[in-house]
């Protein structure tokens, strides 16, 4: 079992972000929001726990095992001040139960007044953090609207160590307006140097959540404004897909030659830094979620709460708290495999060919058309079973197989 | 009482557009208490929004005005509408067969423009009195000295028979009634001899099945008659007869002379065609009127849904607007690039985009044309014979070609004489040659060209609008085949011929036309998993080639938890856009790409 905790606060806003996030005044100093959140985002968990109380029975038993990993996203996590992060981490434990071992991962900007204390952070139980640090090219950050430095990002990697946290993860972004492929070489070699554990390299995505219908009083997603339409518009015209090719199969490249793993489309680890709690998600494990726009799943329904945080608030305040809005969606069966196929495909461990190769599944001449065509390739499991998996190329073009699969 | 024939007056209204032919009609229809003012919808005739709009009669019409004349006496005037644009001349032609004399409208600012000239020539050719009315003298720019001397000149007209009036204000319009009256001949033939009535156009009622317009030539025709339609046979007991006034007004008898409308409750228009005469089966007249040649079709085209599940609402929207407008044909085809539609022939450009237009209109469809064309004749290698074809996908290989002959056209042209040099280079450039040239006046020109149609059909008249400021007029006539260097251009992506977008053009074009079709298409077409070579070729010589470099990436950057649905259904998307996309070859072409560069020919 995994949990996740959305942090919907930042200090400022990125213009291709369209996370959950609330800024400015609510994030920080004397009218900020964070303190009603916390103590919502601790109802919830509370409303959810005895859920699964009465459904499995107490934490950590055989029937209800204990989490293997907990997830606080945002947002930017690091901003709640430690003793919070402490008592909610105290209070999962105490509800959910942390397994020994499990993995705690933190999201945190780069800044120096936004990285948070590192020391503190791994005392509140915190031993994975995940910086955004986007880029190692100044010019670049000012133009992905970011606050921090390459300075600031070399300094939270090394503060992260300094305060014993064993796992550090950055997040960085390629195909960015004004990104040339040397500027992305710099910032691979650059992250490298500092000794990071786990690198997640995305293709900058300049979505439309309110075109997808994402963004009603139910939706997931919060509205885009204005400023960020105008720039994601802007810079969707300088995007392209060749140089973002070549961005890709350099990071490849680079990161492997460093000894990184490519354990998913766009995750690379030193062997044992993979992110177990994202390894839940594509391999389609339950996972439980608070906060708002957080997305859980038991196994046969996809749940999630809405996006607004003044609601969220309202409904898990005073002495009746109640569960916040939201919407539910099952999964039926198609959907599941198709699901579980998308997914496992994701991953450098790709599909076992046990099932989806028999003639008679709906998978199977998609499969075949794309070992033909080499998008994907064959290969033995651990257990000597006939797996299938995407080749560099079949990863980049990876939406032409898993759009058939659908 | 009927009005005896001595007293019937059947007429049309020659005019060019906007020389004020509607306000004319509309100005005898009040004073002739046909209409009341009050119930004046700006121009009656024109029931079509689509005419209103185009300002423009498509399809003939008629009504039946009664006047009371000077002499005291009520006549019986049937005023035939006829429809005003260059493409529609056969219609013109059948509307005139049925009358005995026409008004000529000129504009007293314009002049006499080219289309009007053709009409009045072909009015002559049937024996019909001409009544030359010079209209809007109340333009501060009117000038009717002028255009008096040009009918003079041009046309033969003694000055003293011109009728100088405003239909506008109704200046001179009691004059032209009068004119009427007095100078077009009533009718002959018997009214007891057995009925010969001619069908000079029709609609369908889905009451009352095709409703025929007739004009009794001979005989006399009673309501519940046994008719018999004596090209196709049909025979049924009519439903009802009656006369425009503009809408239909039953009455009990019509007899020869007169103009009216016989409901046939015939269900297929085939049984009931324009061109037919209506005879009873009582007393069955022996031979029947002189016919209509069957319209021709000039221009060509396909018309398909752009959703294919369209299809079947396409082939009934067809069928019904046939029944109205029996002047277009089609038959089904289909397309790899566009499915299936249907190769439709049209009087000309004009008429095809009316067809496209009321299809949309009146039946909600979305459809896309092919680029327009000509009928070819193919003469074959060792002489196999001769192929007709109007569809370049239809095309012979280059092997099997012996020479190829396209349709020619006689071009007239009234343009004012500063624009001869631009019109001369305007025709010559598109493979014209000029023939003679006379002046109407001092200052405009009738100029005449033969041409190739195919060159004609592209966006001949919408040039020479532009080039004169919309001064220029113009009419044409078919010119017989002649024999044309013509190359069939296919166009190739990834080495498989795309259908619809085969072209029939001369050589000297094919290289120019080449790029710009596959540079257009290298835009259009999304990228593929591979490379995509894009060529324009005559037979197996490529004389233009593009190349679609291989799609690079395609891929969902991140999905976690939050995502998988949002990610499904994004991928789910992507799998209706590939379900919709045309397949040439094992290239995915979507619809649009065909779309925007049949359009682009169409800008």
């Amino acid at each position: 079992m995994a949990l996740y905790l959305h942090v919907p606060f930042c200090v400022s806003l990125c213009p291709y972000c369209d996370f959950v996030v609330v800024a400015g005044a609510a994030a920080r100093g004397p009218a900020s929001r964070v303190g009603p959140f916390v103590e919502a985002l601790a109802a919830e968990l509370q409303l959810r726990a005895d859920a699964l109380d009465a459904a499995f029975g107490a934490p950590s038993s055989a029937s209800r095992p204990a989490l293997a990993s907990v997830y606080l996203g945002g947002g930017t996590p690091s901003l709640l001040p430690p003793d919070d992060v402490a008592r909610l981490l105290a209070l999962v434990d105490a509800r959910f139960g942390i397994g020994a071992g499990a993995e705690v991962t933190l999201e945190a900007n780069p800044g120096p007044d936004e990285r948070g204390d590192a020391w503190a952070l791994g005392q509140a139980g915190v031993n994975r953090l995940s910086l955004g640090a986007q880029a190692m090219d100044a010019a670049l950050l000012r133009r992905l609207g970011r606050r921090h430095t390459p300075d600031d990002v070399a300094d939270a990697v090394a503060g992260a160590r300094a305060g014993g946290i064993a796992s550090v993860s950055v997040d960085l972004l390629y195909d960015v307006p004004g990104q040339t492929l040397e500027s992305w070489a710099d910032t691979l070699d650059a992250v490298l140097g500092l000794g990071v554990d786990h690198v997640s390299a995305y293709a900058l995505t300049l979505d439309d959540p309110d075109a997808e219908g994402l963004t009603g009083p139910l939706g997931d997603h919060l509205p885009t404004r204005a400023g960020a339409r105008r720039w994601r518009q802007a810079a969707a015209r300088e995007q392209d897909d060749d140089r973002a090719a070549d961005q890709y199969r350099l990071a490849s490249a680079r990161l492997g030659a460093a000894g990184f793993r490519g354990y998913e489309i766009s995750n690379w680890a030193r062997p044992g830094y993979e992110s177990r709690h994202n390894l839940a998600y594509w391999r389609r494990l339950p996972h439980e979620a608070a906060g708002p726009g957080a997305h859980a799943f038991d196994g046969a329904v996809r749940r999630w709460n809405a996006a607004r945080l003044d609601r969220y608030v309202a409904a898990l305040s005073g002495t009746m708290p109640t569960l916040p809005p939201g919407g539910a969606e099952p999964v039926d069966a198609r959907t599941a495999a198709a699901e579980a196929a998308i997914l496992a495909l994701r991953l450098d461990t790709g599909l076992a060919l046990t099932d989806a190769s028999d003639p008679s599944s709906p998978l199977a001449p998609h499969l075949e058309w794309a070992l033909g065509s080499g998008l994907l390739e064959a290969f033995a499991g651990d257990r000597g079973e006939s797996r299938v998996r995407l080749t560099t190329d079949g990863r980049l073009l990876s939406n032409e197989l898993l759009a058939r699969l659908v | 009482m009927p009005i005896p024939q001595a007293r019937l007056r059947n007429f049309s209204i020659i005019a060019h557009i906007d020389h004020g032919k509607t306000t004319l009609s509309d100005r005898l229809l009040e004073l002739t208490h046909t209409i009341e003012a009050r119930q004046m919808t700006s121009q009656v005739l024109d029931s079509m929004d689509l005419e209103r709009e185009h300002g423009i009669t498509i399809k003939a019409r008629a009504v039946r005005l009664e006047y009371t004349a000077g002499d005291g006496l009520t006549y019986g005037l049937n005023l035939i509408d006829t429809p005003g644009h260059v493409d529609f001349s056969y219609e013109v032609s059948r509307s005139l067969q049925a009358c005995e004399g026409a008004i000529l409208v000129v504009d007293a600012a314009q002049g006499i423009e080219a289309q009007t000239l053709a009409n009045v020539h072909l009015a002559l050719r049937e024996g019909l009195t001409i009544i030359p009315v010079l209209n809007k003298i109340d333009l501060p720019s009117a000038q009717p000295d002028v255009v008096i001397e040009e009918l003079e000149n041009v046309l033969a007209i003694p000055r003293e028979e011109v009728i100088l009036a405003s239909a506008k204000e109704g200046t001179g319009v009691p004059e032209i009634l009068e004119a009427i009256v007095a100078r077009i001949p009533p009718p002959k033939g018997s009214a007891d001899a057995p009925l010969r009535a001619l069908v000079f156009d029709s609609h369908y009622d889905p009451y009352k099945g095709v409703v025929c317009y007739i004009r009794l030539e001979e005989g006399t025709l009673h309501d519940h008659d046994v008719i018999r339609l004596m090209a196709s046979g049909a025979e049924t007991e009519l439903l009802e007869l009656g006369v425009f006034r503009p809408q239909l007004v039953p009455v009990n008898s019509l007899q020869a002379g007169e103009v009216g409308y016989v409901a046939t409750g015939l269900k297929n228009v085939r049984e009931a065609q324009v061109g037919d005469t209506v005879t009873t089966v009582a007393k069955p007249a022996a031979q029947p009127l002189p016919g209509y040649q069957e319209a021709k079709s000039l221009v060509f085209a396909g018309l398909y849904p752009v959703a294919g599940p369209d299809y079947p609402l396409l082939r009934d929207a067809l069928e019904k607007l046939h029944l109205n407008d029996a002047s277009f044909t089609f038959e089904p085809e289909s397309s790899v690039a566009l499915g299936f539609g249907f190769r439709c022939g049209f009087l000309g450009l004009l008429h095809m985009e009316i067809v496209q237009e009321r299809l949309e209109r009146e039946f909600d469809l979305d459809l896309i044309a092919s680029a327009p064309s000509v009928e070819y004749r193919v003469n074959l290698t060792a002489n196999r014979g001769q192929l007709v074809v109007d569809n370049p996908a239809r095309f012979p290989d280059v092997g099997e070609i012996e020479s190829i002959e396209e349709p020619w056209v006689k071009l007239g042209v009234v343009t004012p004489d500063r624009y001869i040099g631009s019109l001369m280079e305007l025709t010559t450039n598109r493979r014209g040659t000029f023939l003679t040239m006379e002046y109407l006046d001092p200052q405009r020109v009738h100029m005449h060209f033969e041409l190739p149609l195919a060159e004609l059909i592209v966006d001949y008249y919408d040039q020479l609008k532009t080039r004169t400021q919309g001064y220029a007029s113009m009419e044409y006539e078919e010119a017989g085949y002649r024999a044309a260097d013509l190359v069939k251009l296919d166009v190739l992506v990834n080495g498989e011929p795309v259908d619809a977008l085969s072209l029939i053009l001369h050589r000297d074009r094919a290289q120019a036309t080449g790029r710009a079709l596959t540079t257009q298409l290298r835009k259009l077409i999304p990228r593929q998993m591979f490379e995509v070579p894009i060529q324009a070729a005559i037979g197996s010589h490529v004389v233009a080639r593009e190349t679609l470099a291989a799609m690079r990436k395609n891929v969902l950057a991140k999905c976690y938890g939050g995502d998988i649905t949002r990610k499904r259904k994004l991928l789910e998307k992507q799998k209706e856009g590939k379900q919709r996309m045309k397949r040439v070859g094992s290239v995915e072409i979507p619809q649009e790409a065909f779309l925007a560069i049949l359009r682009m020919d169409e800008g």
